[in-house]
């Protein structure tokens, strides 16, 4: 496992760069990912589903599913996309901190 | 080598993204005699092990010669295929269900050329390269998974024991002496990626340990209800441990609940259960799935566990050819395994194989077991 410095701040990240510790999640680190994974400049659309992801891993302790992202944003899957080229697993739960996708990915 | 760009632009990633085109159409892959005569066949016959042809209304036939594949490839063996195309077909070839590869030819002594070609093409090794067969009431080639090769939940290898299972049973793969054909096929996991649950007999790796807990990582790296959820039999509840006086938020494993099915392993990373004793295989028969006679069926556990012994698993190859010679003395034509097996009773199957029958056998996972008890006075003794 490696350790990215960036903007003063330390991570501790796999190899697919996912955070090892979501404690160690700050605005830093979605700057530092953004470029990674295709994305110019954040708006309040990629902060939305960032912020939802959070919350809703911090209450039940999962990311959620797909639909139910999708519901609670009013944003459809295809417009994910747009937001995070890499989809919501490797994009967006990435840049909010959540663990790594598992299962028959 | 340095980096050569094929064009893409990691600063643009989205420019001149081409997306969601699919696969090639089929049809532009025909060769001229099938593209003929597409939906017009009248009938076929299987001239020997490995040789088909089909004749349309037009009066056209096709040859197939059909010959095995170890799936895994690599790109100058393709390229040999290639050759072999460019040279017999006009440049046409076909890979089956079962990954075999099919060379077809649109006279019978093109035919010939060809199979000659291929049954003289062997590895330095001295395995064939392109042994033809795999048709008719024979042993085809085996469905297989990733193994040791690629997958990270595997108890046993995909590619090392199908190769010891084909070089027992090569004959019955290049000959026609089953009653009916006899499907193998291999998984790597119970995940079962493939056909081992519909297969005649098929092969299985298992644990028999419950999974260790990476306890300090577990609660970073996994969705904790995930992996409570994951487990068939409930052994898994979230739970708190403390190390060096640091508390941390993990799960815990009831053990006697526990089968070993590495579900939790698959949802969370923490969980690794491999373990090079522990770990086996176990085999099932009589599956199908086909609707010819009698209905499609699962196949069923008869051999609860049989050691890892890479790399030619003795034990695994002795026990399914055992199976595979009983069977082809004791069934009527055109009987799969498992119609012959439930025509003579399971009983019988495992008098007759000499299979030890053990508790494990046994089902016990919830309700519907009970519908595989016997529920009769319907036996031989
Ligand atoms: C020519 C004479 C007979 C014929 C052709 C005949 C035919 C049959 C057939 C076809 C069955 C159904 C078997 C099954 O579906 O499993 C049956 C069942 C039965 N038959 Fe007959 N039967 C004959 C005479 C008799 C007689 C004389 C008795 C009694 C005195 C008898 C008692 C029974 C009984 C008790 C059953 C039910 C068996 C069970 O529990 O499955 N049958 N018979
Ligand atoms: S059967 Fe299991 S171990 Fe084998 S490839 Fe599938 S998931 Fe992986
Ligand atoms: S290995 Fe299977 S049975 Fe055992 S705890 Fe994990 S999910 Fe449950």
């Amino acid at each position: 496992m490696a350790i990215v410095e960036f903007q003063g701040k330390s991570f501790d990240v796999d190899e697919d760069g996912f955070l090892l510790k979501f404690e160690e999640w700050c605005p830093e680190w979605v700057d530092f990912c953004k470029e990674g994974e295709g994305i110019k400049e954040l708006n309040e659309e990629h902060q939305k589903v960032i912020d939802f992801l959070q919350d809703y891993y911090k209450k039940n302790g999962i990311a959620p599913m797909v639909r139910i992202l999708s519901k609670v944003t009013g944003f459809k899957l295809k417009h994910i996309y747009e937001l995070f080229p890499s989809g919501p697993g490797k994009g967006a739960c990435k840049m909010a901190g959540l663990p790594k996708p598992t299962g028959c990915v | 080598m340095a980096f050569v760009s094929s064009g893409y632009n990691p600063d643009k990633p989205m420019e001149n993204r081409i997306s969601d085109i699919g696969p090639r159409d089929f049809n532009e892959f025909m060769p001229p005699v099938i593209k003929n005569n597409f939906g017009k066949w009248l009938y076929h016959e299987i001239l020997e092990p490995g040789v088909l042809v089909h004749v349309a209304e037009s009066g056209d036939e096709v040859y197939t010669v059909r010959c095995g594949t170890a799936r895994l490839m690599s790109i100058t063996l393709i390229r040999e295929m290639c050759d072999i195309a460019d040279k017999h077909c006009e440049g046409f070839l076909r890979f089956t269900t079962r990954n075999n590869v099919e060379f077809m030819v649109d006279s019978k002594d093109k035919m010939v050329a060809l199979k000659e070609d291929l049954m003289s093409r062997k590895f330095d090794g001295g395995s064939y390269k392109f042994p033809v067969g795999g048709t008719g009431a024979g042993i085809s080639n085996i469905v297989h998974t990733q193994g040791w090769v690629h997958c990270h939940t595997p108890a046993t290898d995909a590619s090392g024991t199908v190769k010891v299972i084909m070089d027992d049973l090569f004959e019955e793969f290049t000959g026609h002496n089953m009653p009916a054909p006899v499907r193998i096929a291999v998984a790597c996991c119970l995940n079962m990626c493939g056909a081992c649950h519909c297969s005649d007999i098929a092969v299985v790796g298992i644990h028999r340990k419950p999974p260790l807990i990476d306890h300090e990582y577990l609660d970073n790296l996994c969705e904790i209800p995930l992996a409570v959820a994951s487990c068939p039999t409930g052994a898994v509840r979230p739970s708190k441990v403390e190390i060096d006086g640091k508390q941390f938020k993990t799960v815990a494993i009831k053990e006697e609940r526990c089968m070993f099915c590495g579900n939790c392993y698959t949802m969370c990373p923490s969980l690794p259960l491999s373990d090079k004793e522990g770990d086996g295989i176990a085999l099932m028969v009589g599956g199908k799935v086909s609707n010819r006679i009698s209905m499609p069926k699962f196949s069923k556990v008869v051999v609860a566990f049989i050691p890892n012994e890479p790399p030619r698993w003795p034990t695994l190859t002795k026990t399914i050819r055992n199976i595979v010679e009983v069977y082809k003395a004791d069934a009527n034509k055109y009987e799969r395994l498992g119609d012959w097996a439930e025509r003579i009773g399971w009983e019988r199957f495992f008098e007759k194989t000499g299979i030890e029958f053990t508790p494990h056998l046994i089902d016990d996972f919830r309700d519907p077991a009970y519908y595989t008890w016997r529920q009769s006075t319907q036996f031989k003794f």
